[in-house]
């Protein structure tokens, strides 16, 4: 595999809180323009990985790099500047801000108006519904209006990569099935997306490789096509 | 009572309002980004009077005397050399305490507060004894019967409430003002949008002590007159007032101002003892109405943090 070909490397990644590790020995790579999953249950290290990544849980040891450059232990607004962008666990819209404002705070690092713009229309015409509510307070909207945002505030930064940590969490299938094709077409855009979830067969659906974390470490991984043959997440996962 | 003393009340009232409310809105702005309280705010107040008064005493010296020129000057070195000392406060001693207890914040913050009084008190030439402050606003007047138009506190008043309300468009029309505004409701998610947050701090703490710094010039030019010990009282009437209002709001805080300036005022014309206690009647309402209403006037949920 060529350098360009992978967007992020994780290296024997350990990190934590207070003294105990929850991430052990962990190493993934997500390739360039695809989507790249990790499966694993609550309390897996799914979301520390992703904290990791993000420079908010600097690890103890190992190595992140993101295109060819060391992230590791970066300060959080540096790895967003290198064109990583987040759509966090619990969706995290402010709520007192308006649906706009949340928008162009997904675009705080873009200073061009017009670029700005451009992308809101580009949301806009993905989630119509954000348009139509432009004003209105963002912790007034509905579970699934908010994970809408949420999306929507991910992609206003143009990133080249997309950290997406539980979307389907709390909503309805419905709104689950949408959101998973809305991946699904950003990254057939070309941005690279690593795609963390408990919900591993939508999940597998659209991915094109995964990993499989339990307590902390890497206990499969491979193809998405191999990781539904495969007997341990069969086991756990599809019961 | 003649309608001529009424206007005369209010209108000094108002003049008092706008200078806590400009107080009111750093430590207002200071909770809602960091969740702290800078009590040395008061002091930061005083210093800024003091850096005013010796901008000028060096002009006066260098024969420099035109008298827009000065006030513009001075009120400029206070503005900035606050902002400069509250970028400073937030750099090394509140954002290295935000892993300790909140109490840690709290002391050290008073403790610096007394090192400014101490250190203006010490090395300012005759610190200990008040200092005469400059009359540098055109001092014609107008007289409507009992009630005399000053043109120096029309300018006051006018000049401190634009500077307010320079603040809030800054903080609600900016992306700067965006960037404050997610780090109050959410840092760690507002860092995720790729905003420094040490930065937004830095510039946050730079704001709201410039505010304090104009407001120590227009409290002297006002009085005539700053002491070392002034930062004090000021301090616990911004901090009373921004509480009082709702910290974290910036509307809160300026009614919160005008609140007290009104009880004040009230304290001292409107009750049967002696106009010295009114300090103890408007902080004795503010103490009611904070048990009555403990997160404030313009309370969560209906009003935005800052």
């Amino acid at each position: 595999m060529t350098e360009a070909a992978r967007a992020l490397e994780v290296e024997h990644l350990f990190a934590g809180y207070d003294r105990a590790d929850v991430l052990v020995d962990v190493s993934i790579t997500a390739r360039a323009g695809e989507i790249t999953c990790i499966l694993g249950s609550n309390g897996s290290g799914k979301t520390t990985l992703v904290r990791s990544i993000l420079g908010l849980t600097p690890p103890r040891r190992g190595r992140i790099v993101f295109d060819g450059a060391d992230i590791t232990g970066l300060p959080t607004h540096r790895v967003i500047a290198l064109g990583i962008a987040c759509i966090p666990e619990g969706r995290k819209v402010f709520p007192k801000l308006t649906i706009e404002e949340n928008l162009r705070l997904g675009a705080y690092r873009e200073t061009d108006e017009a670029t700005i713009r451009k992308r809101l229309g580009e949301v806009h015409s993905i989630f119509p519904k954000l348009e139509e509510r432009r004003t209105q307070l963002a912790g007034t909207m509905s579970g699934g209006e908010q994970a809408m945002l949420s999306i929507g505030r991910g992609l206003m930064s143009g990133p080249r990569m997309l950290l997406i940590d539980e979307p389907s969490l709390g909503l309805s299938p419905l709104f689950v099935r949408q959101n998973f094709e809305v991946i699904r077409r950003v990254n057939e855009q070309g941005v690279t997306v690593l795609l963390v979830e408990q919900n591993a067969h939508q999940t597998l659906a659209i991915a094109h490789r995964g990993y499989v974390l339990s307590k902390g470490r890497v206990v499969a991984e491979g193809s998405a096509a191999a990781l539904r043959d495969n007997e341990e997440v069969r086991r756990a996962y599809f019961g | 009572m003649d309608a001529g003393v009424l206007a005369q009340y209010v209108f000094n009232g108002v003049m008092l309002g706008v200078i806590y409310a400009m107080v009111a809105v750093g430590f207002t702005l200071f909770f809602g980004v960091l969740d702290v309280i800078q009590f040395a705010h008061g002091d930061v107040v005083m210093a800024g009077a003091f850096v005013g008064l010796a901008t000028y005493l060096a002009l006066h010296a260098l024969g420099i005397a035109a008298p827009a020129v000065v006030v513009l000057v001075v009120a400029c070195a206070a503005g900035l050399g606050m902002a400069l000392l509250g970028a400073i406060i937030a750099r090394w001693l509140i954002l290295p305490l935000r892993a300790a207890p909140a109490f840690n914040t709290l002391l050290v913050t008073l403790m610096l507060g007394s090192i400014l009084r101490e250190l203006v008190r010490l090395f300012y030439p005759n610190g200990s004894n008040p200092q005469p402050f400059p009359r540098l606003l055109p001092s014609a007047s107008a007289n409507l019967g009992h009630f005399t138009l000053r043109l120096d506190t029309t300018l006051l008043i006018v000049t401190g409430l634009v500077t307010i309300v320079i603040v809030n468009l800054v903080v609600r029309r900016t992306r700067l003002g965006l960037a404050i505004r997610a780090v109050a409701q959410d840092s760690e998610t507002a860092r995720v949008m790729g905003i420094d947050f040490e930065r937004v701090v830095l510039v946050t703490f730079a704001i709201g002590s410039a505010l304090a710094g104009f407001a120590g010039v227009v409290y002297g030019l006002y009085y005539n007159e700053v002491n070392f010990d002034i930062g004090l009282l000021l301090g616990v009437i911004g901090f009373s007032a921004a509480v009082v209002g709702g910290l974290g709001s910036i509307y809160g805080a300026i009614l919160g101002g005008f609140l007290f300036a009104a009880l004040q005022t009230i304290g001292s014309v409107a009750l049967p003892v002696s106009s010295a206690y009114s300090n103890v009647f408007a902080f004795a309402v503010v103490i009611v109405l904070m048990t009555w209403k403990p997160t404030g006037l313009i309370a969560e949920p209906a009003s935005e943090r800052v």
